[in-house]
């Protein structure tokens, strides 16, 4: 048995990749459809936008390139399904260079879909570098920051622009971010001074980084990763690329639980190994490296 | 469907492939994708910063509004260039000092606002407001918050020696930490996934009918080709297979 | 004079335009403001040359590699090819990507190039957590235990097994998780403006680059 275990420890990489390809090969193909529920976070950006008049004015940031389109992609169609329903008036931009063409065919795509013109039910301003420094000059000067939109007209006389002068203007903001710059960035050069009520969307990998400003109020809600996504959807009454994903995420993480709990079997089967505290004799925490002992 | 669209489709599906070969090996494929990514996203990169910035924000001010001033920040640009010229790279310095210094300065405040008072704030203000109402679960839980932050901030400080009440506070936030990597490790699993179906939810749409079977068609290929890379490569390294039979050292294998 | 120039006038730079950022927060006169506006404005094109230093850099080395005929050259041939096909298809469609070649190679090549090149990783999270992820002490085993809960509790899986296992990872995340985080926070925050006070008062150089 220790001697299967040891040669099953050392198992070819490509066999788990095979796993791994299957797990979420499957489900996508034959989907299940289980339900997913709601989260707090998900519910509050939900209902802020819910609770916002008609015609107010909702920024929403795409500041995320096409590494984290599967996550942030369908966070975006749903947000922008919600608000154009709920009749606000919409502002497109992204902080990120590779991420312009993504954020302007979403934008646009999901206008068009609910009879939404361009310049006057929505402008999308496009990409400006500086990450902070724009955050920065729209607070201060909306026009300044961006004399033109995407397309080359002037911001100054786009009407769904009209009394929005700067971020103090607008109503909500949502900034969908795989890192820096994003939903942080929006708080400190942003809301901090400006004052505009703040939301995030965010890959998984950095969603548990913003829990502290969520608890403190400081966002006020909080879409992480493709689960998120999924929840929104289901939310505004969508079956989006998000929950169609979700069968497959199920799968996989239950295939990553299953190898890890066969590797830590393995690992004492052949280690007879107790557990015990890392650090030195005398009980202090010592270095990080002494946990891989 | 519009041939562009079409075609589109195969070399989406082709190009994911290419990436996707890095699972068997490194190879020329997967090589071929890597360098078309750097090479496509400079040029976006390019066309992108030519048109939003040098034209919107530099040519269009200048020279239809008169705002003629903003040349002196095109110079301070133009400066930074000359990092690549050795007798002048110095003037770059300007450039980075006035970037720099501004960066900083106005980080300094917003960054003890938001992520310093306004953190503790929350942190203690639950706890200060906990007598106005019975002990319940929300008030253990910011009990829980104050007792993590406060031990994983004893954890991090290394100036004074960890011993006594001190190594029982940090010996509590590295348990903290422990959860929190956990956490982390958890998300992180579940966005790599995500990219993963997203990923193959394309492929699996490339594959149907309307896109004449593109993915099935193009994996077919590259395995093929996989194959015959595979096997070249190992006739051209067979003739070290015979000098390590005669007892010569074996090249080593990139 | 020389030496005026390239070293004391950056560092004096960096001090004056440091410090007037960090008071303008506190100084709301329409003249501070307006100053704030134009700088910001000043910044954006400045940047905008900046990220032409990092693609220029990347085109160094390839072409280094070409004129030497390194190993490998033909694929740096690859970057340039595609690099100066984009960009005159970019300059041919003015920029535009509705309907346009340019909004195509970004569509079809670069979004699946991209794409794939980051989802790799899902493949890698597997294998690495199969062969490395042990519970070789007390704080490994918390480690894990918090990751299969989060792991576990966050898919709809999960939670139709055991309904109690999506509250218990949501609690993980807001309170225990939000407690480690926050100290996290705290200290990089702190030890950033520390960063950034030495830098405004010249400690701090390296930013500048090269000796003088």
């Amino acid at each position: 048995m220790r001697g299967l275990a040891g040669k099953l420890l050392h198992l070819d990489r490509r066999v788990i990749f095979v796993l791994i390809a299957l797990a979420t090969l499957i489900p996508l193909l034959r989907p299940i459809g289980l339900p997913v529920r709601i989260s707090p976070e998900v519910r509050q950006v939900y209902d802020y936008i819910e609770s916002l008049p008609a015609g107010s004015v909702f920024l929403l940031s795409l500041d995320f390139d096409p590494a984290s389109k599967p996550e942030l992609y369908p966070m975006a169609v749903a947000l922008l399904n919600h608000a154009f329903k709920r009749d606000l008036r919409v502002i497109g931009m992204t902080l990120l260079v590779t991420g312009t063409g993504m954020a302007e065919k979403v934008v646009s795509g999901v206008a068009s879909e609910h009879g939404k013109q361009q310049g006057r039910d929505y402008a999308f301003l496009g990409y400006s570098p500086g990450g902070s420094n724009v955050i920065i000059g729209m607070g201060q000067d909306l026009a300044a920051a961006f004399p033109t939109d995407h397309y080359g007209q002037r911001t100054t006389d786009l009407p769904v622009l009209q009394g929005v002068n700067s971020l103090r203007q607008v109503n909500y903001v949502i900034s969908l971010a795989a890192g820096t710059p994003g939903v942080e960035s929006w708080y400190v050069y942003g809301k901090e001074k400006y004052g505009f009520e703040l939301g995030g969307g965010v890959t998984a990998v950095i969603a548990p980084g913003l829990y502290p400003f969520l608890d403190t109020g400081q966002i006020n809600g909080l879409i992480g990763g493709l689960r998120g996504a999924a929840e929104y959807e289901t939310l505004i009454g969508m079956k989006g690329k998000a929950v169609a994903g979700m069968d497959a995420q199920s799968a996989t993480h239950f295939v990553i639980i299953g190898l890890i709990l066969i590797c830590n079997l393995f690992y004492f089967l052949t280690r007879r190994t107790t557990i015990r505290s890392f650090g030195s004799p005398q009980g202090r925490p010592g270095s990080p490296r002494e946990a891989g002992r | 469907m519009a041939p562009s669209v079409l075609i589109g489709a195969w070399v989406a599906a082709g190009l994911t492939l290419f990436m996707f070969s890095f699972l068997y090996k490194d190879n020329p494929f997967f090589r071929f994708g890597e360098h078309l990514y750097v090479g496509i996203s400079m040029g976006y990169t390019i066309v992108r910063i030519y048109y939003d910035v040098m034209v919107k924000s530099l040519y269009t001010p200048v020279a239809q509004e008169g705002k003629w001033w903003f040349l002196i920040a095109a110079l301070l640009g133009l400066l930074i260039l000359t990092r690549f010229i050795p007798k002048v790279s110095w003037l770059s310095r300007i450039s980075f000092a006035v970037i720099v210094g501004f960066g900083s300065g106005v980080a300094i405040p917003r960054i003890i606002s938001s992520n310093i008072l306004q953190q503790v704030q929350g942190t203690l203000r639950p706890i200060l407001n906990a007598g106005q109402s019975s002990f319940g679960m929300a008030q253990f839980n910011a009990l829980l918050i104050l007792i993590g932050v406060i031990t994983v901030l004893i954890y991090f400080f290394f100036s004074i020696e960890h011993k006594g009440a001190i190594q029982v506070a940090a010996r509590i936030g590295i348990y903290f930490l422990m959860i929190n990597f956990g956490a982390g490790f958890g998300y992180t699993v579940m966005g790599r996934m995500s990219l993963l179906i997203g990923r193959f939810d394309d492929l699996i749409l490339f594959a149907s009918r309307d896109y004449g079977y593109a993915s099935l068609v193009l994996l077919g290929l590259i395995a093929f080709g996989l194959f015959l890379w595979e096997r070249r490569s190992s006739a051209l390294s067979d003739p070290d297979q015979d000098r390590r039979a005669a007892g010569s050292d074996p090249h080593a294998e990139g | 004079m020389t030496l005026f120039l390239r070293r004391t006038f950056p560092l004096l730079l960096t001090f004056l335009f440091g410090v007037a950022a960090a008071l303008q927060y506190y100084i709301p006169h329409p003249l501070s403001e307006a100053a704030l506006t134009e700088i910001s404005v000043w910044l954006r094109i400045i940047l905008g040359f900046a990220m032409i230093l990092g693609i220029a850099s990347l085109c160094h080395v390839h072409y280094a590699k070409i004129r030497t005929r390194a190993a490998g050259w033909g694929y740096s041939l690859v970057v340039y090819l595609s690099m100066l096909v984009t960009v005159a298809v970019g300059l041919w469609s003015r920029g535009q990507e509705e309907g346009t070649g340019f909004g195509w190679i970004y569509t079809y090549a670069l979004l699946a190039l991209q794409g794939t090149m980051f989802s790799i990783l899902g493949f890698f999270v597997a294998s690495a957590a199969f062969r490395a992820f042990r519970a070789r002490s007390k704080e490994a085993a918390v480690l894990l235990v918090a990751a299969l809960i989060v792991m576990f509790g966050r898919v709809p899986l999960g939670e139709y097994l055991i309904p109690a296992a999506g509250p218990l990872a949501g609690w993980i995340l807001n309170v225990l998780n939000t407690a480690a985080r926050r100290g996290i926070l705290i200290g990089i925050s702190l030890g950033g403006i520390a960063t950034s006070i030495k830098i405004i008062f010249g400690i701090e150089r390296s930013y500048l680059g090269g000796r003088d």
